[in-house]
């Protein structure tokens, strides 16, 4: 943690979809966060359903925005409890979109993001959003596996 | 012919494994339960059974007329009155632009390209002119338009365009008959009522364990889907128009519309999509695929015709504005309920019927794949954020104190 590298990390975010990676990927980036002073941020990005369908949309919508709001509660009192300024976002559209442009808004100086393991036909299908942001991310983006 | 309990397990079977690969592939549980319904009825009557998923049997019939009924209930119930009150004139130019252009248009491509009868082809037109108000909606909350005054028209707009299509399904098909005049003046005194009636109903019995508020929307529900049939109108129509009037009450009541949609999402909406795939022919898709192709490009051509001058109106930029008119062009549960109200009256054939649902599905599909596989990348640019950005300062409303 004291390499060099990541001297002038102020502003790490963090790209959380409560699974157990993102978890994983949490836990190092609070760490970091507490080590080097830097400010974290979390966003959770509901994806809508495509093509989107009015009662459903919103749904998924509600349950997306409870589902993370409930993450963030403990997430707050550990943030709490290392002394690391938190601020968390609950967003909807495509993930890799939103992680990227919270990213701009936010100048982060770091995006850390869990490795979920898709099958290649997921990935094709759908692409991967770490590879998504790694490819259009202005800053360093940490993949924790 | 299976029993009543095997039918039903075949049919929830079939439901939770198209509800498996909406999770898996990120679509709506609508659309892959309209496919799995094709695929399941096409496999299981050439395999299995000759009468395939027996979607005309009565009770499927009714919990699929139910689904289509609380659905749009749900639909209707979604308008923010506050927003249509204050842009009603931008909604009602947009949303009727929005109607009446692939209406028309789609109707004449059908008589005159395709060489339908006049019947099916308003039932076609009717069928692709629809719009759906949760994808521009989820559009605008991803860009963070949804609080600007031009989101807030765009929003409203929807409502009115699809209002103009439950409206036109209707009263085109439907005699004009003394039962016509008391369905339309029974409605409106209903309409009237409703609003003042059903929050204080709620407020003195509401809140308990046996569930009234649902058992007395129901009863609304099916009494006008009652009363609009005997006058040889849909039921959608007085559903959609009760979700409406009731949008400032019970549709902001979040844990009523929560219990709705378990019911509705549950069992309801699986034996309505479901059953509305079963009816696709894949056979006579696959013999004249190019009636399908005339009747998206029509629907698509006819709503940028109609939607991109309204939206160049509002002196937006031409790509965001390509995008908007690109999601407006979408609308699957409307375009079903109208494509399936054809195919139950016998106003279209079951050939016609796979070509309109053909259509509606690739208007839903392909805009969303073309926006994500083209707009997207672009999205992620930072430069063109930085644009959607100044973009978004310039439609930001000025606060008082700034004004």
């Amino acid at each position: 943690m004291g390499s060099p590298v990541f001297v002038g990390i102020q502003r790490i975010l963090v790209a959380f979809d409560a699974s157990p990676h993102a978890e994983h990927a949490l836990d190092v980036a609070l760490a970091m966060a507490g080590d080097m002073k830097a400010k974290l941020f979390v966003i959770a990005v509901i994806r809508p359903p495509e093509p989107a369908e009015s009662a459903e949309f919103h749904a998924v919508l509600e349950d997306g925005q409870e589902r993370f709001e409930k993450c963030f509660i403990p997430l707050r009192e550990r943030a709490r409890q290392k002394d690391v300024e938190l601020e968390t976002d609950i967003v909807l559209g495509h993930p890799a979109e939103q992680i990227i442009h919270k990213a701009d808004v936010i100048q982060a100086s770091l995006i850390v993001m869990g490795k979920r393991s898709h099958t290649i036909l997921h990935r094709w299908m759908l692409g991967s959003n770490s590879e998504r942001v790694l490819r259009y991310a202005h800053c360093p983006v940490m993949i924790v596996h | 012919m299976m029993n009543t309990w095997a039918l039903s397990a075949l049919w929830v079977g079939l439901a939770l494994a198209a509800t498996l690969l909406a999770i898996w592939f990120k679509v709506s549980t609508a659309l892959s339960e309209i496919v799995v319904g094709t695929v399941a009825q096409l496999v299981i009557g050439v395999f299995l059974a000759k009468e395939g998923l027996a979607g005309n049997t009565q009770w499927i019939t009714f919990l699929a007329g139910t689904g289509a009924i609380v659905l749009t209930f749900l639909a209707g119930a979604e308008l923010d009155p506050a927003i249509f009150k204050t842009k009603w004139r931008e909604a009602t130019v947009i949303g009727l632009a929005g109607f009446f252009g692939p209406f028309l248009g789609c109707t004449a491509i059908a008589h005159y390209v395709l060489h339908w009868a006049i019947m099916p082809s308003w039932l076609c037109g009717v069928a692709l002119s629809t719009t759906s108000v949760a994808v521009v909606y989820a559009v605008m909350l991803e860009l963070g338009f949804n609080v600007t005054e031009y989101g807030k028209a765009i929003l409203a707009a929807c409502f009115i365009n699809d209002l103009g299509t439950v409206i036109a399904l209707g009263l085109i098909f439907s005699p004009f008959t003394i039962k016509t005049v008391i369905f339309v003046v029974v409605s409106v005194v209903v309409f009237v009522v409703l609003p003042f009636l059903t929050p204080r109903f709620f407020k003195k019995y509401g809140g308990r364990v046996s569930e009234l508020e649902a058992k007395y929307l129901l009863f609304f529900l099916f009494a006008m889907g009652g009363l609009a049939l005997w006058a040889g109108s849909e039921p959608v129509l007085p559903a959609y128009m009760i979700g409406m009037v009731l949008a400032g009450t019970v549709g902001k009541d979040h844990s009523l519309i929560r219990r709705l949609r378990t019911l509705t999402f549950g069992l309801l909406t699986p034996f309505y999509f479901i059953r509305a795939g079963s009816f696709v022919s894949v056979s006579a898709l696959w013999a004249a695929p190019v009636t399908l192709l005339v009747l998206f490009g029509a629907k698509s051509l006819f709503k940028a015709v109609a939607v991109y001058p309204a939206v160049r109106v509002h002196k937006y930029d031409g790509k965001a504005g390509a995008y908007y008119t690109l999601m407006m062009s979408t609308g699957l549960t409307f375009g079903t309920i109208s494509a399936l109200f054809g195919l139950n009256h016998q106003i279209i054939t079951p050939a016609q019927y796979s070509y309109i649902v053909g259509a509606v599905i690739a208007s839903a599909v392909i805009p969303t794949l073309i926006a994500n596989s083209f707009f997207l990348p672009h999205h992620l640019l930072p430069h063109h954020r930085a644009g959607k950005k100044a973009e978004k300062e310039v439609m930001r409303p000025v606060p008082a104190e700034e004004g």
